[in-house]
């Protein structure tokens, strides 16, 4: 069994509404292993949101630990973690998110900016995959002139652009309609093959949930099923 | 690693450039802001500092060897010159007998109506002891003639700076012209060349005597005296000389020892111009510093809303890498850019204003301002305003970078 890539142990997120302690996690244990597929999922606020932010280290836990590639991320300055959050981990939003003030082009350069990337290697590097999923002639349009099928793909090449292990991606089907979704999918599950990403998406479509291998189902801030064989699973309903 | 650093800056500024021309509308009138207080700044600092080198300019051109003598008190300049006080012949007498003094130039001065032809205007009559001043004028001050000749000590003759020749009245003034002055007849024998500022060329000058029959001024006094010292002579020790001979003429005179004079040399005179100029300098410039302040604040104003806006960008970029530093750079470059960008304006509006103001006042006699607008100048304008943006853009940009970045996300949604 190779090491967990994000592993998370006895991860608590509470949040105070007013006096009222919300207990949006509670002890949640996941092991994301290399080159895995996974889906999370679940009803409204049962916490998959607040669980995705935290395997993403876009937030830290209340209680206990979160080891990134083996280093476990309280230990690490902001600056630091988000360095290395840009290298190791790219995101897809459901809104899509790409800044609206840049092209195509520059907002998949903008990770390998902060990751200091020399320029003309940026360039190359973003034209490449923006022509891997298929958008090699839009790379100079600015995101309002993008339908919302080609600006998820633009943040998917955004989420791949530092050559990311984990990409997680949040609803990245939920704004689009199901033949573009379907669309959104199939290019996602090719880097997972191609590449050997690992992938984890956030969705309560069963649908989308059936692309991965492994499901994750969560409810009132816990883990109430986690297997290996989403296929057979989601098929048996 | 260095250059990727520069990169990321241009990177960062681009971005920030990108950010600014969105919204345009926002940007251009906090701009504004900034425009307004450049361009007091360098309208008025290049204003004060074109009268400063005339001024000094006319000082050098006096000669360092010259020692000013002057009734009342040069501390306050205005009752000075307001008052209308005098030098009596014993107290020229006192100046003339002091050791180290060659030549003693008595001089008085006041505006009056002359009339020519149809017309009256207020002129600035210059008179001085003309037989002493001719040669000084010509040798140590450079004045020369453009036509005609110099007025005979005693005859009613007079000769005029170059603007009024053609400039002052409509009919232009000729050698051989009459001109009335207090219901006296004079003629005009000399037209003088430039003699380079608009206050010289617009006066008439003429023979003290002369002068003093025409205003009914005392004769043998004067307003001023200028003295030329022999040559290799200790200026300040001459002018302390003639102070005290002039001390011991009052005492013995009014028995009071009233030390109602002074005594300069031409040094210390521009000295004295000088640090009220330095005066005003900084008061033009704490004024326009206040016009400047509240375009910074308004800088700070707009980065604020800008980040309040943007915050789910912030977010954004944070998750996908963005160090506090990288948001801090971008949003302190674009508060860098409205100031740099308020203050290209202000400062070729400024320059452009006061050209204008200097060339109103060659094309109109009696009305004397030069424009210094130097690279200083405007080095100092672009870097200073870029400066007010950025500190401007300091607090609102330090917000930004210190987001959470899943707080950041969340925001809006």
């Amino acid at each position: 069994m190779p090491e967990p890539i994000i592993k998370l142990e006895d991860v608590w997120k509470t949040y105070l509404l007013g006096k009222v302690e919300l207990h949006a996690l509670k002890g949640i244990n996941l092991d994301i292993n290399p080159g895995s597929f996974v889906t999370i999922m679940g009803p409204s606020g049962s916490g998959k949101s607040t669980l995705l932010n935290i395997v993403g280290v876009l937030d830290s836990p209340t209680k206990g630990r979160i080891l990134l590639e083996g280093i476990d991320i309280a230990t690490l300055s902001e600056d630091d973690l988000s360095q290395l959050r840009g290298k190791t981990i790219g995101f897809i939003f459901q809104e899509f998110n790409l800044l609206p003030n840049l092209s195509a082009l520059e907002n998949v350069m903008l990770p390998m900016v902060f990751q200091e990337t020399p320029l003309e290697k940026r360039i190359a590097r973003a034209k490449e995959i923006l022509t891997a999923v298929d958008l090699g002639n839009r790379i100079y349009h600015q995101p309002t002139e993008l339908s919302g099928g080609e600006r998820q793909r633009v943040a998917i090449a955004r989420a791949f652009a530092n050559d990311p292990k984990v990409v997680i991606a949040d609803e990245p089907t939920g704004n689009l309609d199901s033949s573009t979704g379907k669309k959104i999918m199939e290019i996602l599950t090719e880097f997972h093959r191609r590449k050997g990403k690992t992938i984890i998406v956030v969705t309560h479509d069963p649908n989308i949930a059936s692309y991965s291998q492994e499901l994750v189902y969560i409810k009132d801030g816990q883990i109430v099923s986690n297997h290996q064989q989403a296929k057979k699973v989601l098929w048996q309903r | 690693m260095g250059s990727n650093f520069m990169d990321n800056l241009k990177e960062y500024f681009h971005i920030a450039w990108r950010n600014l021309k969105t919204r345009s509308l926002r940007s251009w009138l906090t701009i504004f802001g900034i425009v307004i207080g450049v361009f007091l700044i360098i309208s008025l600092l290049s204003l004060s500092e074109g009268i400063k080198a005339t001024i000094t300019k006319q000082l050098r051109a006096l000669g360092g060897e010259m020692v000013f003598v002057m009734p009342g008190d040069i501390s306050n300049p205005i009752a000075m010159f307001m008052s209308g006080a005098k030098l009596e012949r014993e107290d020229i007498d006192a100046i003339k007998n002091t050791k180290g003094v060659e030549t003693v130039l008595t001089m008085s001065y006041q505006a009056a109506v002359v009339r020519y032809g149809d017309e009256g205007k207020a002129v600035f009559l210059q008179a001085m002891s003309w037989k002493e001043s001719i040669e000084i004028l010509e040798n140590f001050q450079g004045w020369s003639l453009k036509e005609g000749r110099w007025p005979v000590s005693g005859k009613r003759e007079i000769i005029i700076g170059k603007q009024i020749e053609n400039d002052l009245f409509d009919k232009p003034v000729r050698v051989n012209s009459e001109v009335t002055i207090k219901g006296r007849k004079l003629t005009v024998v000399g037209i003088l060349n430039s003699l380079g500022s608009k206050q010289d060329d617009t006066a008439i000058y003429l023979d003290l005597s002369i002068y003093q029959d025409i205003t009914g001024e005392k004769k043998g006094t004067a307003q001023m005296v200028m003295v030329k010292i022999k040559e290799g002579g200790d200026v300040n020790g001459v002018a302390e000389d003639i102070k005290e001979n002039l001390q011991k003429t009052r005492k013995r005179r009014s028995g009071t020892d009233a030390e109602d004079f002074s005594v300069i040399t031409s040094e210390k005179m521009g000295d004295i111009a000088g640090s009220i100029l330095a005066v005003i300098q900084l008061a033009i410039f704490a004024f326009a510093s206040i016009a400047i302040i509240v375009g910074g604040i308004g800088i700070t104003n707009t980065m604020f809303t800008s980040v309040r806006e943007r915050t789910k960008e912030i977010g954004i970029m944070k998750a996908i890498g963005a160090k506090n530093s990288a948001v801090l750079m971008i949003f302190l470059f674009e508060a860098g850019i409205i100031g740099l960008a308020g203050g290209i304006g202000g400062t070729v509006l400024g320059a452009f204003v006061a050209k204008a103001i200097e060339l109103y006042g060659q094309a109109h006699p009696l009305f004397y301002f030069s424009a210094s607008v130097t690279p200083n100048l405007i080095i100092f304008g672009l870097v200073f305003s870029f400066l007010v943006g950025c500190l401007s853009g300091l607090f609102p940009a330090r917000r930004a970078s210190r987001l959470k970045p899943v707080e950041a996300l969340r925001r809006y949604e």
